[in-house]
């Protein structure tokens, strides 16, 4: 397993403290675009997609890649996560993994 | 039993007493109940009730008993209009009676009920009161009894209890039914709705259809769970406006939607009736900890984990007795029998009886499974399991139990302390399997994580 470039675990709020680094997220696909998507983060922020999406899309996605501002990821893999997700579940987990317990993570 | 059709005097229900027994009253069977066995203190025997309305509309509850349930039973049909006489009247036991009316009437053999032959039959259409299930902690407790509708989350395997009153065992089926209050309660059916319509309902779940149940009763300790009773009505899609704006509700919100249970934190214990499957949350190095649990009378919890090592040359299961599910003794040769129907058979139900270690995050129990919850986690009866086992050179059958392991599931388990050869052991039997619903086990760790923090 390669664990030479992790990626950290985000939410909307938290994608700006890593911009140029590795992330990976879950979110909701608002709007399919010519190269990418527009999301909404577990948090409910904006979040805009480049890269190679799969076809059909389902309602979310995780998308793993380099975070290229703090609203947006160039994506590397985007995974079909199905049409029910529990959004909640996903931030309380993008919290802890960065708050006290990053050390597990990372 | 059959009268002459000479014109009679006939009362009104409102006019009866029990101190004048010389009356007629021709009224409409509104509804009837099943024919019932009892056994008790004063004896054993038959009983069934009907409810009667004559044209005022005032209603009486008449009961049968043993030679009178017999005659009466097949001549009372619902919706059919009879001429009875020759009854007695008492004062209403509100316990067994829910009929609005002081009195209750009893029919002996020498009662007379003879049918009005030129009379309509009019079934009466079952009239509800819906509570939404947001409602219900209003009821919790009373002896009110409660409509509810609502569409199928999810329908139970058939469990066996042991009643208390009289050491009989009945089956039970648990349903959870939500509405568009985004709440959801557990129903549980009693026979022989568990069997009857339970089973019907196990069949279509997937359809989430929707279910209008006449006469519940509310109960609960912290939790509200609803309970059929003998009257208990439940109708499955009914044609009616409330069921109508319900699918409706369900095809464009409700089959997203995240229900919670009315009434119910994740913390919440219940002990007898139906359990949420957060309550008594232990892990499994908690109970093997602590021999001396359900020392007094067994205990119960709830667990997450997986079957981890299932001995394959065991004998998982035995030859029960198709009626009453004893294990029949085997006359070589010559068949089975049974201790407790005394018969013999030649065709025999096999029924799982496993022991089988499990494994969570924490620690690792050896556990008994039974019947259904065996059949949950091995993902096939145990006559299939049987041919696997005699097929070829039974590489299915090892296949079959390797699939089964490392399953995760959540289990209501039992506990209570054995001893063996002077030895304390524990004996663990599951009692529910459950299916792991990731989104609600991911916020009772968060939960759980939260209040270690702080």
């Amino acid at each position: 397993m390669d664990t030479s470039s992790p990626a950290v675990l985000v939410n909307g709020d938290l994608l700006r403290g890593y911009v140029g680094q590795r992330v990976r997220t879950v979110i909701q696909v608002v709007r399919p675009e010519a190269n990418g998507l527009t999301g909404r983060s577990t948090d409910e922020k904006q979040i805009v997609v480049k890269g190679q999406m799969p076809a059909p899309l389902t309602t979310f996605v995780e998308v793993i890649g380099v975070a290229d501002s703090a609203q947006s990821i160039h994506a590397e893999i985007v995974t079909n996560f199905g049409d029910s997700f529990d959004t909640s579940n996903f931030n309380q987990l993008c919290q802890l993994a960065n708050g006290e317990y990053r050390h597990l993570f990372i | 039993m059959s009268s002459t059709s000479i014109p009679r005097q006939v009362y009104l229900l409102a006019s009866l007493n029990p101190y004048q027994g010389n009356w007629t009253i021709k009224v409409r069977l509104t509804a009837k109940g099943p024919m019932r066995h009892y056994n008790n203190t004063r004896g054993e025997g038959y009983v069934f009730s009907v409810e009667l309305t004559d044209d005022d509309g005032t209603q009486i509850q008449a009961t049968m008993f043993n030679t009178a349930a017999r005659k009466f039973f097949e001549v009372f049909d619902l919706g059919k209009v009879y001429y009875i006489s020759s009854g007695y009247l008492k004062r209403a036991n509100k316990t067994y009676n829910c009929v609005d009316n002081d009195y209750e009437m009893t029919l002996n053999e020498n009662s007379q009920v003879e049918e009005a032959v030129n009379e309509p039959v009019l079934i009466p259409e079952t009239k509800f009161n819906f509570v939404p299930i947001d409602q219900l902690g209003q009821y919790l407790h009373k002896k009110e009894l409660i409509d509810v509708i609502g569409f199928i989350q999810h329908v139970s395997s058939s469990m066996s209890i042991r009643r208390k009153v009289d050491n009989e065992i009945v089956p039970k089926r648990d349903i959870t039914i939500a509405d568009d209050t985004i709440k959801s309660v557990i129903v549980s059916l009693w026979a022989p709705l568990a069997t009857g319509i339970g089973n019907k309902l196990l069949d279509m779940f997937d359809a989430s259809p929707i279910v209008a149940i006449k006469s519940l009763r509310v109960s609960g300790f912290g939790g509200i769970t609803l309970s059929t009773i003998t009257n208990t009505i439940i109708d499955i899609n009914p044609n009616s406006p409330e069921s109508h704006k319900l699918k409706t509700w369900y095809g464009s919100e409700g089959s997203t939607t995240k229900f919670e249970y009315v009434g119910s934190t994740f913390k919440t214990g219940l002990i007898n009736d139906a359990p949420s499957l957060y309550s008594d949350r232990v892990g499994l190095d908690y109970i093997t900890n602590n021999l001396s649990l359900g020392e007094a009378k067994p205990v119960y919890y709830t667990t997450r984990a997986c079957m981890s090592f299932i001995k394959t040359n065991q004998s998982m299961y035995y030859h029960a007795c198709k009626t009453c599910n004893k294990k029949l003794t085997n006359n070589v040769g010559s068949g089975y029998s049974c201790e407790m129907c005394k018969t013999t058979q030649t065709d025999s139900n096999l029924r799982y009886v496993v022991s089988a270690k499990f494994s969570d995050t924490n620690g690792e129990a050896w556990m008994s499974l039974f019947a259904d919850e065996a059949q949950t986690i091995i993902g096939c009866s145990a006559t299939e399991l049987d041919n696997m086992k005699s097929k070829d050179d039974g590489g299915a059958y090892q296949t079959q139990l390797k699939k089964a392991t490392w399953v995760p599931h959540v289990f209501r388990l039992m506990v209570a302390p054995q001893e063996y050869n002077n030895d304390k052991r524990q004996r663990i039997t599951v009692k529910i399997v459950s299916p792991v619903d990731y989104a609600a086990e991911s916020k009772f760790l968060l939960d759980d994580i939260s209040s270690t923090q702080s």
